[in-house]
């Protein structure tokens, strides 16, 4: 039951931390995964619709029209998601500093 | 930068798409499609071959992936982040699991459910029966204050009647034990006017009747005092018929509404609920649409010793007891006497009272019978439990294993059973809502089948009460059998099951143990039930085959009261009888006809009367007055003399036909023919009559009574002033009967057209055979009987099924020993006896304790039986006989089938 315990899919959270500056659409958002998770996460194009699809459904994100010339839908952050976001980024938080105090990494991450 | 091989790359991926679902790719496709372009541009820019390549890998890994999670969600909504719930209660899982569980054993649900469902059904329906008639308040306020109050005169064999008007307005006078008194008369009437003329029973009533209910008009008002006088043209109707004649009209007050051809003015509207009088065993019984005002009228008020007929109820004053207001009636008692008249009172006349409480009062006799119905139908259930106990406790068997490995693997025991309690209240639910329509159903059924006296007859129903019983029931239920396996499981020894499985542990013969015992109390109880069923049943019988002392085959019978409006003279009455006789023997196939003012059955007309020359004090007799060939119309035997016939005319002589209880009781060893009787006291002016003939006792009362004393009088020799009555309207309330050749009922048509000619607005009512009249005087008797005779074959058939189902389980559990005693030599006779000495056993000793049991229980059914005893010999043989024949046929599957095991077989699969 890995629900139970709130976590957030790692897509996901990373969808929703690139979407904290501002709407983005598919490619953007794509990119800015890659950049926050590495290489330890390999989104295409199809894992990040499948996931914004049920994020719009949870009432996380929402699309709207951009001015884009080629008329993608850009996705924009609701309250909820931010919420999501910030008590899963506490959570990371929280084992970041028990993993810390228990001396498993050292130095700042 | 090529935008030609892009465009070509493009083209491929968007094939490709073709393997996500169709509104996924239908909804993202395009944006897709850009982002694989933008993705593809960076990379193929510097390194050509390796950048598209591992696009292309990255590409088609996520098509995949993303085509495995779009199917996955299709299959089960994935939730990304759960919304904030609360825990799912651990008796919903338990009923979730439960409920699963049960759903793999379709066959066990069905078996147990409508085990259940017979038991919960015939137990609501027998309550909602019982509620109406005994528990269920009654439509009026604070009814344990109010109290009947009877009239007696022990002396001329009559114990308990109505109240005479003049004593009434006497007691009103002198008690103080009551707030108020108050008189109600139910009394037939016509209703004309707008429409079909019909008859509708309508009530007088005292002015302080409602008030004493507490119950008032729902539109509208009560009668005033002033309208309680001779001469007040108004009315109160019931709700139901304000529904029916005047369709809820609004302005019904002030209305006229035509009564025996008279106009009423419609001054109110009783609320739906208000049902009165209401019904129960005594006179004043039928609910009536239509409330006059009592109002006496001189002849009632003066006429002491004569008419009674009235229901009298008070409301106790606050403070004072039952037993106070008894005793002061007792001291009114002398006071009342004084105002009769001297020559009643040199009789030796005295009255008695009977006060009782209202509700006592409407139950009546009918209280034993209902109860005993709801403790057979409580021991149905029982039986049912018991059953059902059985199949959990077989299932559990079978589920040993199931429950060892749980434990095994970490199940709390309190989790198990919580598991198998949960598993009962489904069942139980199950059950109980099939029951419930069971139980509407078989009360729609038995709505026509109902006496029509039982007290609340009209008002059976499943209502709130009945609903909070049926629920109430079936948790309790499930609450018995779902405990069962709790009596045979053990932590330790679910253990113990584990390593061994089967029936040879520990709790194996311990669950054995319980399940003979449930067995063993079934068909006990079946025994009391069956030996009940019996009783009440061979009591029918002797009922109905009771000599009645008439025929009541080929008769027709109906019923008509004529307006006093329109028969006002003496005259006109009689020469309306002679018509309708007339009519009535002239119709095809009618062999005699007569009209009376009763039928047999039908209850009759009391009077007090004296025998010339008999120094014995008055007594009272049944009375009917009869135009045309009553005796031959019925089959009514003349004994002695000649029966009354069309000569007995007004101007001749005087003449009356006794018969034979009453010519024993005056004449015996003398000629009663030639004898004279007149009505009233020694002292009294009647004229003499005298006796021409003696007829065979007919059962008038019911069929049950003995026949009493009674006097038949020609029709056309009642006085005048008497036939011109219009307060009680008693010779102008006929019953019409004639004989045919051929099939009665047939007649009908012919005979209401016949009748319709004489007098168009007349409405005919109560069109029966005599046969029908027979069969519903006895319809509490037969409803007692056939309901106890089905408890009985239900709890019969139930014990069948609990002793083959532990037979059953028996077989089966010691295939392997058979197998062996096979083995060794045992000829199958022999395994056949093991189980059927086994079964044989469990139901000697059911029938044993239930032979016990019945013996205490025909105990209580001894005041319900008619000619038979509590101990009936026959009932007591006959029972066992049956019990025994039935197990018999329930253990012989079983031991064919033990019979039959493959020694080899058997032991292989050990």
């Amino acid at each position: 039951m890995t629900e139970d315990t709130g976590a957030l899919t790692p897509a996901v959270f990373h969808i929703l931390l690139a979407l904290v500056d501002g709407p983005l659409h598919g490619y953007a958002i794509m990119q800015a995964v890659e950049r926050s998770a590495g290489s330890s996460l390999s989104v295409g194009p199809g894992t990040i619709y499948g996931c914004l699809q049920r994020m719009e459904e949870s009432g996380f994100v929402r699309a709207v029209e951009t001015a884009d010339a080629r008329r993608r839908r850009a996705y924009a952050l609701l309250p909820r998601g931010r919420k999501a976001l910030e008590t899963e980024a506490g959570r990371v938080a929280r084992l970041a500093r028990i993993v810390r105090a228990k001396k498993l990494v050292t130095g700042e991450a | 930068m090529e935008p030609s091989t892009f465009r070509w790359s493009c083209a491929v991926y968007r094939r490709l798409l073709a393997v996500l679902p169709a509104d996924f790719r239908g909804r993202f496709g395009d944006d897709m499609t850009e982002d694989f372009r933008e993705m593809l541009a960076p990379r193929a820019a510097g390194r050509p071959v390796r950048g598209r390549l591992a696009c292309w890998r990255r590409a088609l890994a996520d098509l995949l992936a993303t085509r495995r999670d779009q199917r996955l969600a299709r299959r089960s909504p994935r939730v990304i982040v759960p919304e904030r719930r609360w825990p799912v209660p651990a008796l919903l899982m338990d009923l979730r699991y439960a409920a699963r569980a049960l759903a793999r054993t379709p066959g066990y649900v069905a078996v147990t459910v409508v085990i259940l469902a017979l038991g919960i059904g015939a137990n609501t329906a027998i309550f909602s029966l019982v509620d109406a008639a005994l528990f269920r308040p009654l439509p009026v306020a604070d009814p344990d204050r109010l109290v009947a109050i009877y009239e007696g005169i022990p002396q001329v064999g009559l114990p308990k009647i109505g109240a005479s008007a003049p004593d009434v307005l006497d007691f009103e006078a002198m008690q103080r034990s009551f707030d108020g008194l108050a008189a109600f008369r139910n009394r037939e009437v016509e209703l004309s006017g707008r429409g079909e003329s019909e008859r509708v029973m309508s009530a007088r009533i005292s002015a302080s009747l409602l008030p004493l209910l507490g119950v008032g008009p729902a539109v509208g008002r009560n009668f005033t005092p002033a309208e309680d006088q001779p001469g007040a043209a108004v009315a109160i109707i019931s709700y139901g018929l304000w529904q029916r004649r005047f369709g809820g009209a609004a302005d019904v007050l002030g209305r006229k509404i035509i009564v025996d051809r008279e106009p009423l003015e419609i001054v109110g509207v009783m609320p739906a609920f208000f049902r009165f009088p209401l019904r129960g065993p005594l006179e004043n019984n039928e609910p009536a649409d239509l409330f006059v005002p009592m109002a006496f009228t001189p002849f009632e008020r003066q006429a002491r010793g004569m008419m009674f007929n009235l229901s009298l109820l008070g409301r106790l004053k606050p403070g004072v007891t039952l037993a106070a207001a008894r005793t002061e009636f007792g001291l009114i008692a002398p006071r009342v006497e004084a105002n009769y008249p001297p020559e009643i009172r040199a009789t030796g006349f005295h009255l008695a009272f009977t006060l009782s409480p209202f509700r006592d009062d409407l139950t009546g006799d009918a209280r034993r019978p209902l109860l005993v119905l709801l403790g057979a139908v409580g021991l149905v259930l029982l039986v049912a439990c018991a059953n059902v106990a059985n199949l959990v406790l077989s299932r559990a068997a079978g589920r040993a294993r199931e429950m060892g490995l749980r434990v095994a693997l970490g199940a709390s025991r309190r989790r198990l059973l919580q598991v198998l309690v949960a598993e009962s209240a489904i069942l139980a639910g199950l059950g109980g809502g099939l029951g419930l329509l069971l139980a509407r159903w078989s009360l729609g059924a038995a709505r026509s089948f109902l006496p029509a006296n039982l007290p609340g007859a009209g008002d059976v129903g499943l209502d709130a009460r009945v609903l909070a019983f049926t629920v109430g029931l079936s948790l309790a239920t499930a609450l018995v059998f779902g405990f069962a396996p709790l009596v045979t499981t053990r932590a330790t020894q679910i253990s113990e099951t584990l390593r061994e499985g089967g029936g040879r542990t520990t709790a194996g013969r311990r669950r054995q143990r319980v399940q003979a015992g449930l067995v063993v109390s079934t068909v006990a109880l079946a025994v009391v039930l069956l030996v009940g069923a019996g009783l009440l049943m061979r009591s029918f019988a002797r009922l109905t085959a009771t000599d009645a002392g008439f025929d009541p085959n080929g008769v027709l019978t109906m019923s008509l009261v004529l307006p006093p409006q329109a028969y006002d003279k003496a005259d006109r009455v009689r020469a309306f009888v002679a018509e309708v006789h007339d009519a009535m023997a002239a119709l095809p196939g009618v062999a005699t006809a007569s009209l009376s003012t009763a039928l047999p059955l039908a209850g009759n007309e009391h009077r007090a009367f004296t025998a010339e020359g008999s120094d014995t004090a008055p007594t009272s007799t049944a009375a009917t007055w009869v135009d045309g060939d009553y005796f031959t119309t019925f089959g009514i035997h003349v004994v002695r003399g000649r029966p009354l016939g069309a000569g007995d005319s007004q101007d001749a002589q005087r003449v009356a036909v006794v018969n034979e209880a009453l010519a024993r009781r005056y004449w015996r060893g003398q000629d009663p023919i030639g004898k004279r009787i007149k009505w009233g006291i020694p002292a009294s002016q009647m004229p003499w009559m005298t006796v021409v003939g003696v007829v065979a006792d007919v059962h008038d009362a019911s069929l049950a009574a003995e026949p009493a004393m009674h006097v038949y009088v020609p029709y056309d020799q009642a006085a005048d002033a008497a036939i011109e009555d219009r307060v009680t309207n008693f010779y102008r309330t006929l019953s019409v009967a004639f004989r045919t050749v051929s099939d009665p009922a047939a007649l009908a048509p012919a005979a209401l057209g016949a009748i319709r000619r004489l007098d168009p607005s007349l409405p005919v009512t109560d069109v029966r055979t005599m046969r029908e009249r027979v069969s519903a005087s006895v319809a509490a008797q037969r409803l007692m009987a056939s309901l106890l005779a089905g408890f009985a074959i239900v709890a019969l058939l139930l014990a069948a099924v609990g002793l083959y189902g532990v037979l059953a389980l028996a077989v089966a559990q010691r295939r392997a020993e058979i197998g062996v005693r096979m083995a060794l030599g045992a000829p199958r006779g022999q395994v056949v006896g093991l189980i059927v000495k086994r079964g044989m056993r469990l139901t000697a000793a059911g029938l044993a304790l239930g032979l016990v049991a019945a013996v205490g229980a025909a105990r209580l059914l001894s005041s319900l039986l008619y000619r038979t005893t509590p101990g009936d010999l026959p009932t007591f043989l006959a029972v066992p006989l049956v019990l025994a024949l039935v197990a018999l046929a329930a253990t012989a599957l079983p031991a064919l089938r033990a019979s039959r095991i493959d020694p080899i077989q058997a032991l292989r699969s050990e």
